[in-house]
């Protein structure tokens, strides 16, 4: 046992002198800042697009207008929404309840941007938007708070080049505009030189294509009499999409002014909702509202399995290439002398699985680090995350699960690695391991949503997805018998793949030359050595 | 004689149809430098490997130590297999205190062995330096450093002389006499004779995994007969005639020479000086006369010579 103990005390040591190790526990935390970083960095640095605007029909233009305004309202309603949240005085509750109404009114406002974007922003707008926001918010912001900064534009119009006649035929009028549209020639802009986002086109005759209920579309009125949006970037949609809603707002308008119908009900009436609140039987009388923490804990045991799976990758291909550099080293052969092959084997299993928990344990200290002092609306979900993790029973099923598929698949790699002298030849030994790694990872979001469905609990069974599959049920309650039974199962094979992986440790580790036939590893088996 | 360390009886390994060792006995005693001896495949490193446990033999018995298992008495045997390596990212001196370590040795004590060992055989400033920053030669003293450092009662090494310098050679050689001084039994393997004469009591020789010969260098050099060259213009055929010659043969001569020169075997108890004497009664003019005793190289070629040009198939 003390030799064992040597051996992976020296396979740690070693293993967290190698870079490869540090840049696995690095490059966690690191991914999250810059995923974080670079979201707010992007959003702030997508570049003003300018489009040009022809409105034929002369019905239009104004709600044109008006849907690139209020996306950018809308943005800056998002902006505020954040700054408040991030730069609020810290007030305890009981504060809070006795202070003045501004803070309810901001609380209202971050909810209602919460349930219903659209009607939020209405009332923003109403209320008078940015300005009236900020003087309602001033008097609960920290005193240290910067101060609020509007997003730029991102949308904004630029008039038809002179050569161009507004009232021409479409088909000529995008011909026309074709260089700049290409990207060929730019716009002359307030005096500095801009290419050309969009164009927006819509034609005179553009009422005829109103579709209406009951109205067959027909390949004639089908595409060219709408509204045409010309650009070359498809991803970006974010226009073409408030332009249509806004259009299309201002024809149902005026199509239930013609009908005689009160607006102002209708807008009413489209506000008005009745939430379904979302119970679970399982908990206790008075608490069941289902929260979002609720959800998370449901879908925690993914973020688990993924975090195992990620972790055993890392482990058993360190102690396949480790094994395999022992070999080719020559190493083993004086281990041999000293030890037996089975004190090595577990040996380096405890070795490397120490590390791999180093990993797991400096990876979530890292999130809670990232949590704890990066604080944002963004991260919040974060640390409800975390909160849920922290406090739910599903730790020391991650611990058992964890041990028992580390153990189970080690024992494979090892026994590989035993078997080649080069990382070359592992390779094709290692490609039906890694797929039978990905299966459970494939199905981990259709088992986290029908934890005891058929799938699910069959996939229990199989010992070799056991651990992953459990884990992503971990939450849901299983039958006791899947629990009992797949855990007694896994602790068999568990057994039984030690006991084999270690008869072709012994017998090929001293092995050198080509890796052996699927012929000789069955004798291995059969073998007493 | 005194009681023996190691005892191998009839012990046979086969790999599929080829037989690695055959019906191998010998008895080591305690305190002695024992040489094995054999051309490249002969069999060396399998009977090793069955002696320290790693291999398995398929019949006969071997008593190690008084033990008939050395994974029980591995604490007391230091092995340096023949294919060298080390771990290429740890320090020398960790290295073999590691691997003193392994073999039972309390730690601080350990690290004070491997720093007296450094220091003792030309290290002591490598102790810091990681192991792949040394030389082929100097890992490999390392590594004979490392199987050594637990003091074993039973040192095993498998060719240990490869790849070093003259100069660490007679250091190695120095480190081994140390330790047959020190009552410690040393058992190494080799292809250089020289090694094998200036070091060995006795020893074994092997070639196609058979024992060919087993005993002291005297007796091994008792095998082939003395050798005398003279050169010598006249006939020396009458030389036949005199008691203690085996066989006269022609050599060849030295370069842009006419003189002829020959080869006189006489038998291992005949004095050459009688040749000598014999040559000058029968007026024979001789330019060169040289009597050598013969070198283990001799009488190596000569037990194993032609069978060692022909590789059998593994």
């Amino acid at each position: 046992m003390k030799v064992i103990w040597l051996i992976a005390i020296r396979e740690y040591i070693e293993n967290i002198k190698t870079k490869g190790f540090w840049v696995g526990i690095l490059l966690f935390p690191i991914i999250l800042i810059a995923v974080f970083f670079f979201q707010t960095l992007l959003a702030d640095s997508t570049p003003t697009r300018h489009y040009i605007l022809i409105d034929q029909s002369g019905q239009y233009a104004e709600a044109v207008d008006t849907a690139i305004r209020q996306e950018q309202q809308r943005r800056i309603l998002r902006e505020f929404v954040n700054y408040v949240i991030e730069n609020r005085k810290e007030t305890d509750f009981e504060q809070r309840v006795n202070s003045a109404d501004a803070d309810e009114q901001i609380d209202q406002l971050i909810n209602d941007v919460d349930a219903d974007e659209v009607a939020a922003l209405d009332e923003w707008l109403d209320n008078g938007g940015l300005n009236f926001a900020l003087t309602m918010a001033a008097p609960s912001l920290k005193a240290d708070a910067p101060p609020f900064e509007t997003p730029s534009e991102q949308f904004l119009a630029a008039p038809l080049p002179e050569s161009i006649d507004p009232q021409a035929a479409p088909e000529q009028i995008i011909e026309q505009l074709r260089p700049w549209l290409n990207g060929e020639r730019q716009l002359l802009v307030d005096g500095s030189r801009v290419s050309l986002f969009a164009v927006i086109l819509i034609p005179e005759n553009v009422q005829q294509g109103i579709v209406r209920p009951g109205a067959t579309m027909t390949p004639d009125n089908a595409s060219p009499s709408g509204i045409q949006y010309w650009a070359r970037n498809l991803t970006d949609v974010r226009l073409p999409n408030a332009i249509e809603r806004s259009i299309n707002r201002a024809i149902r308008n005026k199509e239930y002014e013609n009908r005689g119908i009160d607006t102002a009900a209708i807008r009413e009436v489209q506000r008005t909702r009745l939430p379904v609140n979302r119970l679970d039987p399982k908990k206790q009388e008075g608490e069941e509202q289902v929260s979002v923490a609720d959800t998370i804990r449901q879908w925690a045991p993914v973020g688990f399995v993924y975090l195992m799976f990620v972790s055993l990758m890392q482990s058993v291909q360190y102690l396949l290439s480790n094994t395999i550099e022992e070999k080719s080293n020559r190493i083993i052969e004086v281990l041999l002398a000293s030890v037996t092959p089975l004190e090595l084997m577990m040996g380096k299993l405890l070795g490397i699985g120490i590390s791999g928990i180093t990993t797991i344990a400096a990876w979530l200290l890292s999130f809670v680090g990232f949590v704890y002092f990066y604080p944002s609306n963004q991260t919040e979900i974060l640390s409800q995350l975390l909160e849920v993790l922290l406090s739910s029973e599903l730790i020391p099923y991650f611990i058992f699960y964890y041990l028992a598929g580390y153990a189970l698949y080690a024992g494979l790699f090892l026994a590989i690695g035993s078997l080649c002298n080069t990382l070359k030849e592992a390779q094709s030994l290692m490609m039906p391991m890694i797929m039978l790694l990905m299966a459970p990872l494939i199905t981990m979001t259709f088992i986290a949503q029908d934890p005891n469905g058929p799938i699910a609990r069959v996939m229990s069974w199989i010992p070799f997805f056991t651990p992953f599959t459990m884990m992503n049920r971990a939450a849901a309650q299983p039958p006791l018998i899947d629990t009992v039974g797949t855990t007694l199962l896994l602790l068999l094979t568990i057994a039984l793949m030690l006991w084999l992986s270690g008869k072709i440790f012994r017998q090929s580790i001293l092995r050198t030359g080509q890796p052996p036939r699927i012929i000789e590893i069955i004798s291995m088996l059969r073998n007493r050595p | 004689m005194q009681e023996p360390i190691l005892e191998l009886n009839n012990v046979c390994k086969k790999y599929g149809s080829f037989a690695a060792v055959q019906d191998m006995s010998f008895t080591i005693p305690k305190g002695s430098i024992y040489g094995f001896l054999g051309p490249n495949g002969a069999g060396k490193t399998t009977t090793i490997r069955m002696i320290l446990d790693i291999l398995k033999p398929d019949t006969g018995s071997i008593n190690i130590l008084g033990n008939n298992c050395a994974l029980n008495v591995r604490h007391r045997i230091g092995y340096l297999p023949e294919e060298k390596g080390l771990y290429k990212k740890m320090k020398v001196s960790d290295i073999i205190s590691y691997f003193a370590m392994l073999k039972g040795m309390k730690k601080p004590l350990a690290k004070k062995r491997a720093d007296e060992l450094l220091k003792r055989y030309g290290l002591k400033d490598y102790g810091n330096a990681k192991v792949e920053s040394l030389s082929k030669g100097m890992g490999q003293k390392v590594q004979v450093l490392s199987a050594v450092a637990h003091d074993p009662e039973l040192v095993i090494l498998d060719e240990p002389f490869s790849g070093l310098d003259p100069v660490n050679q007679e250091v190695l050689e120095q480190l081994i006499k140390d330790m047959a001084n020190n009552g410690q039994t040393v058992i190494f393997s080799t292809h250089i004779m020289q090694h094998a004469e200036r070091l060995c009591d006795r020893m074994l020789l092997i070639a196609k995994g058979q024992k060919i010969f087993d005993g002291s260098l005297d007796d091994a050099r008792a095998i082939i007969p003395r050798r005398v060259t003279i050169e010598c213009a006249g006939d020396i055929s009458q030389l036949r005639q005199i008691e203690g010659v085996i066989d006269i043969i022609e050599a060849t001569p030295p370069q842009g020479s006419n003189i002829k020169r020959w080869e006189i075997l006489i038998h291992e108890q005949t004095n050459p000086q009688l040749l000598l004497q014999n040559c000058f009664e029968k007026g024979l003019n001789l330019s060169h006369f040289d009597h050598t005793q013969a070198s283990l190289h001799d009488v190596f070629v000569h037990l194993v010579g032609s069978e060692a040009k022909e590789h059998s198939l593994r």
